[in-house]
């Protein structure tokens, strides 16, 4: 296997692994970027305290293959239940309409 | 070579029928506003993964794009 597939296989486990799953640049605490900042900031405001945050800019491989994972270029990516949700812009829209509530609500509902 | 916003919005343009587009940015961090038929019936995830699709390699320089898509309708109603 190549350095691609190994990566794309350990993002594959890690979000269908983890109900909620935030790839972001540095950590909800120290963020590096303003959007990663945002997107950890909205988690918060939706009141999830458990989720698994992943630091990009300390894993080479999924900071460079994460992008091919859902054809989603950018950082941030925040994942429930194995699916992309999206960007932090989408996180904020989605946050706004109370639909990232909803769908964290079912998520960690057990 | 540094990345204009002018240079954005062409290559959107380019690759997607858009009804309206603004584009602004310090060459690595940009914001848009793009208003596009095509959108329509697509939820935001897929909205923005088409716009990302349109600038393909192009994406390699930018560092980010936050945008805002928006159908004809929505645009209209907007406004």
């Amino acid at each position: 296997m190549d350095a691609k597939t190994i990566a794309l296989e350990k993002i594959r486990k890690t979000v269908t692994e983890n109900p909620i799953v935030l790839y972001m640049k540095g950590t909800p605490q120290f963020p590096q970027c303003g959007f990663s900042g945002r997107a950890a900031q909205v988690l918060k405001a939706c009141g999830v305290d458990r989720y698994v945050a992943v630091n990009v800019l300390a894993d080479q491989e999924v900071f460079d293959n994460l992008r091919f994972y859902a054809d989603f270029p950018t950082f941030p990516q925040l994942y429930i239940n194995g699916e992309l949700i999206g960007g932090s812009d989408i996180m904020v829209g989605l946050y706004e309409q109370g639909e990232l509530q909803k769908l964290i609500e079912t998520a960690t509902a057990h | 070579m540094k990345v204009t916003p002018e240079m954005v919005k062409n290559y959107i343009q380019q690759g997607l029928d858009c009804e309206h587009i603004h584009v602004d940015g310090d060459g690595r961090h940009f914001e848009a506003v793009i208003v596009s038929k095509e959108f329509a019936g697509l939820g935001m995830l897929k909205q923005h993964q088409l716009v990302y699709k349109v600038l393909g390699d192009r994406m390699g320089p930018i560092h980010a794009l936050s945008m805002k898509t928006l159908t004809p309708e929505q645009w209209a109603n907007q406004a």
